[in-house]
C-alpha cells in the first residue's frame, strides 16, 4: 500500500474551562491514504468534529491542540507557521461544513465566493471565474453559467451544499474533510450528495474524511471507518469487516440501533442506554463501561488500548464481541442495558 | 384560474430576483419622509455647489443695504448687522455644514470601522485595549475637548473636523465591534478560514459586507450630530472664523438683534433644523430599508 498522505499521531485537543479541562480529543491516532474514503463516526460530543477542526488548526476558543503530531506529507501541521497553515487550508486540505445555509456568506454571490477560494491561493481572478463555472457543472448544478451570479439565499439547500463542495474542490485538494455534510439536508438530497462525493472521489482521487453520526452514510461512501467514543478511537478498520463483525460493544450497539425497515413490527427500536460521558470527568477504566452490557471487572479500572482483535480490525476493548458472543449470548440479547448480557457478577470474567 | 396561478408565481418570484440593495432602495422609496428628506438633501447639495460659483451677492460685501433691513425684493432673506446679504451667506454656510457633516463621517468611518472590525474579530488583548480607550473617550466632556483642540490647533475647517472626529468616533467603533463580535461566530467565517482566506480578506471581504447596513445607518445619523456640533462651536465663536459664514455664527450674530431684527437668527436656524431633521429621517428610513428582518 502507498504511504499515508496524512498521519495523525497521539492528537490531543483540550478545552480548558473554569471548572476543569475538557479532553475533547484524547490521544487519537490514525492514517489516511491517498484517494481513500475514511469515515469517522460517533455520537454528539465524541470528539469527531473537533478532530476534524484540529487537522486544520481551526479549533474554536478556548480549545487548544495540546499534544501529538499531524503529519501531512511528512510535515507536521502543528509546527507550521500560521501563514503556512493558511496556505494548506483550502489548497491541500479543504473542508465542507454541516449547514450549507450558514456556511456561505449571505451577502456575496456564490460564484464570487468560489472564485475567492482560488484567488486566496494565488490564481488570477479571470482564470478562477472560468474554473468556477466548470466546478459548478462538475457538482451538477444546472445552468451553472447563470447560477454564479446568484446569492446563497436563491439556491436550495442541496444546491448550496453542492456549491460548498465545488468551493472545497476549487484548488484540487488532496484531502476533503466533510463535517456532517448531509445532516441538514432531506433524505433524497442526502443520497445525491453522497453519490456526488463518491463520484468525485473516484474521478479526482481526492481523499475524503467523512465525519458523521450516521452509520448509513459510512456504509454508502466509506471504505474504512473509525468509531470514536468520548474523545477516543474505540474501533477502526475496513467498513465491510466492521459492519459484518464489529468487535467493540459500542460499535455493535451503534449498528444494532440503526432502525431497520425489515424489523418485526413489534420489535422495539434499540437504543444505547445512558448518556455520553462527561468529558470533564471521563469514567475510569474503559470510558464505555458504564453503558456496556458486557463489562467485566477489568473495565472498571484499566483503560484498554487499541489492539488488533481480528484481522484488519483494531478495537479498544477487554472483552470484544467475539468473546461476548461466545460467553454472554450477545446476539440473543434484546435488552442491552448495562449488565444485561453478563448479568454482571464481580470477578466473574476477570 | 390559470391566470391567477401565473400572476401568483410572478409575485413570488419578484423578491427572489431583487438584490439586497435594490430591495433596500425599493423599501426606502416607499417611506415618504425618507424620500422627501432625500430630495431636500439633494437640493441642499445643489445649493452648496451653486454657491461655489454664484451667490446673489458677494457673501462678505458689507453695507450693500441698510443694516438690519428685513425681507425685501432685492434681499429675499434680509441683511444682517453689517448689511450683508443673508441668503448669500446662508448658501455659503451650506457648504461649511455639509463639508463638516460629511467630512467628519468619512474620518469616523476610516477610524472606527477598521478598529471595530479588528477588535471584534480578534478579541483578546486588542479588544480589551480598544474597549478601554472607547470608554475613556466617552468619559471626557466632548465640548471642552473640541474647544481646547480648536484653540490649540487653530480654528480652520480641517481642525474643526478633526476635533469632532476625536470626540465622535467611538459610536462607530463600538457598533462595528459589536457586529464583528456576532458575525465571527457565524459558520461562513469558519468556512472562509478553512478555505485559507487571509486575515485582511476575512475582515474586509467577509465581515464588513455583512455589517454594511448598520454602518450606513450609523454614518447617516452621525452627520446631523457633527453639523450641530460645528454650529454650536461657531455659535460660541470657536468655530469657522469670519468672514466665512457658518449657520452657527450667523445665528450667534442674529441673537444679539433678536428683539428688533429676528429674521437674522431665524434664517440659519430654520436651515439648520430642516437639515438635521432630513438627515435623521433619512437615517431612520435607511435603518428600516436595510434591516433584513423588516421584509415588506
Amino acid at each position: 500500500m502507498a504511504s499515508p498522505i496524512l498521519q495523525v499521531k497521539h492528537l490531543k485537543t483540550h478545552f480548558p474551562t473554569h471548572v476543569g479541562t475538557v479532553r475533547a480529543v484524547d490521544d487519537v491516532s490514525f492514517d489516511l491514504y491517498p484517494g481513500e474514503t475514511l469515515g469517522i463516526v460517533g455520537e454528539s460530543g465524541s470528539g469527531k468534529s473537533i478532530t476534524a477542526l484540529s487537522l486544520l488548526r481551526l479549533v474554536p476558543d478556548p480549545g487548544r491542540v495540546v499534544g501529538g503530531e499531524i503529519l501531512f506529507k511528512n510535515e507536521d501541521l502543528l509546527k507550521m507557521s500560521d501563514e503556512d497553515v493558511r496556505e494548506v487550508r483550502g489548497r491541500d486540505i479543504a473542508m465542507i461544513f454541516q449547514d450549507p445555509q450558514s456556511s456561505l456568506n449571505p451577502v456575496l454571490k456564490v460564484g464570487f465566493q468560489i472564485d475567492e477560494a482560488m484567488v486566496a491561493h494565488g490564481k488570477p481572478r479571470s482564470e478562477a471565474k472560468k474554473r468556477t463555472v466548470d466546478l459548478l457543472k462538475r457538482v451538477r448544478i444546472p445552468a451553472a453559467e447563470s447560477r454564479v451570479n446568484d446569492f446563497p439565499h436563491q439556491l436550495s439547500g442541496g444546491m448550496r451544499q453542492r456549491a460548498m463542495i465545488a468551493m472545497g474542490l476549487a484548488n484540487a485538494p488532496q484531502i476533503l474533510i466533510a463535517d456532517e455534510p448531509t445532516t441538514a439536508l432531506d433524505v433524497t438530497v442526502q443520497a445525491q450528495i453522497l453519490e456526488l462525493l463518491g463520484d468525485l472521489n473516484r474521478e479526482l482521487g481526492t481523499a475524503i474524511i467523512m465525519i458523521t453520526h450516521n452509520m448509513g452514510v459510512v456504509a454508502g461512501l466509506c471504505s474504512r471507518v473509525i468509531v470514536m467514543y468520548a474523545g477516543r478511537i474505540v474501533e477502526q478498520g475496513p467498513v465491510d469487516t466492521i459492519f459484518e463483525n464489529p468487535q467493540h460493544p459500542y460499535t455493535w450497539s451503534l449498528l444494532r440501533s440503526v432502525p431497520r425497515v425489515d424489523a418485526l413490527r413489534h420489535d422495539r427500536l434499540r437504543s444505547i442506554e445512558g448518556i455520553a460521558p462527561d468529558l470533564l470527568r471521563p469514567p475510569k477504566g474503559c470510558r464505555f463501561h458504564p453503558r456496556c452490557p458486557f463489562r467485566v471487572e477489568k473495565c472498571y479500572t484499566d483503560e484498554p488500548e487499541l489492539t488488533m482483535v481480528a484481522p484488519d480490525d483494531l478495537a479498544a476493548c477487554w472483552v470484544t464481541m467475539d468473546r461476548a458472543r461466545k460467553e454472554m449470548n450477545a446476539d440473543e440479547l434484546v435488552d442491552i442495558r448495562p449488565g444485561a448480557g453478563s448479568g454482571y457478577h464481580k470477578g466473574d470474567l476477570a | 384560474m390559470a391566470t391567477v396561478v401565473a400572476s401568483r408565481a410572478v409575485e413570488i418570484e419578484m423578491p427572489e430576483q431583487a438584490s439586497l440593495w435594490s430591495d433596500a432602495w425599493r423599501r426606502l422609496r416607499r417611506n415618504r419622509l425618507a424620500l422627501v428628506s432625500t430630495i431636500y438633501l439633494v437640493l441642499l447639495v445643489a445649493v452648496a455647489l451653486i454657491a461655489l460659483v454664484w451667490t446673489p451677492y458677494r457673501m462678505s460685501a458689507i453695507g450693500i443695504a441698510p443694516t438690519y433691513q428685513g425681507i425685501t425684493s432685492a434681499h429675499w432673506l434680509g441683511v444682517d448687522s453689517l448689511g450683508r446679504d443673508i441668503l448669500s451667506r446662508l448658501m455659503v454656510g451650506t457648504q461649511v455644514s455639509l463639508v463638516v457633516g460629511l467630512g467628519t463621517q468619512v474620518f469616523v468611518l476610516l477610524v472606527g470601522v477598521p478598529i471595530g472590525l479588528a477588535a471584534g474579530y480578534y478579541r483578546g488583548w486588542f479588544d480589551n485595549v480598544v474597549s478601554l480607550v472607547i470608554n475613556i473617550f466617552y468619559g471626557i466632556p466632548d465640548v471642552l475637548v473640541a474647544m481646547i483642540m480648536v484653540f490649540l490647533l487653530g480654528p480652520s475647517l480641517t481642525n474643526i473636523i478633526i476635533a469632532i472626529v476625536v470626540t465622535r468616533w467611538m459610536d462607530m467603533a463600538r457598533l462595528v465591534r459589536g457586529q464583528a463580535l456576532s458575525l465571527r461566530e457565524r459558520e461562513f467565517i469558519e468556512a472562509g478560514r478553512a478555505a485559507g482566506a487571509k486575515p485582511f480578506k476575512m475582515l474586509f471581504g467577509h465581515i464588513l459586507p455583512n455589517a454594511l447596513g448598520p454602518i450606513i445607518v450609523q454614518a447617516t445619523l452621525g452627520v446631523p450630530g457633527a453639523i450641530l456640533f460645528e454650529a454650536f462651536l461657531s455659535f460660541l465663536g470657536v468655530g469657522v472664523q469670519p468672514p466665512t459664514p457658518s449657520w452657527g455664527s450667523m445665528a450667534a450674530d442674529g441673537v444679539r438683534a433678536i428683539e428688533f431684527a429676528p429674521h437674522i437668527v431665524i434664517a440659519p436656524s430654520i436651515a439648520l433644523s430642516l437639515t438635521l431633521i432630513a438627515f435623521n429621517f433619512l437615517g431612520d428610513g435607511l435603518r428600516d430599508a436595510l434591516d433584513p428582518r423588516s421584509r415588506r
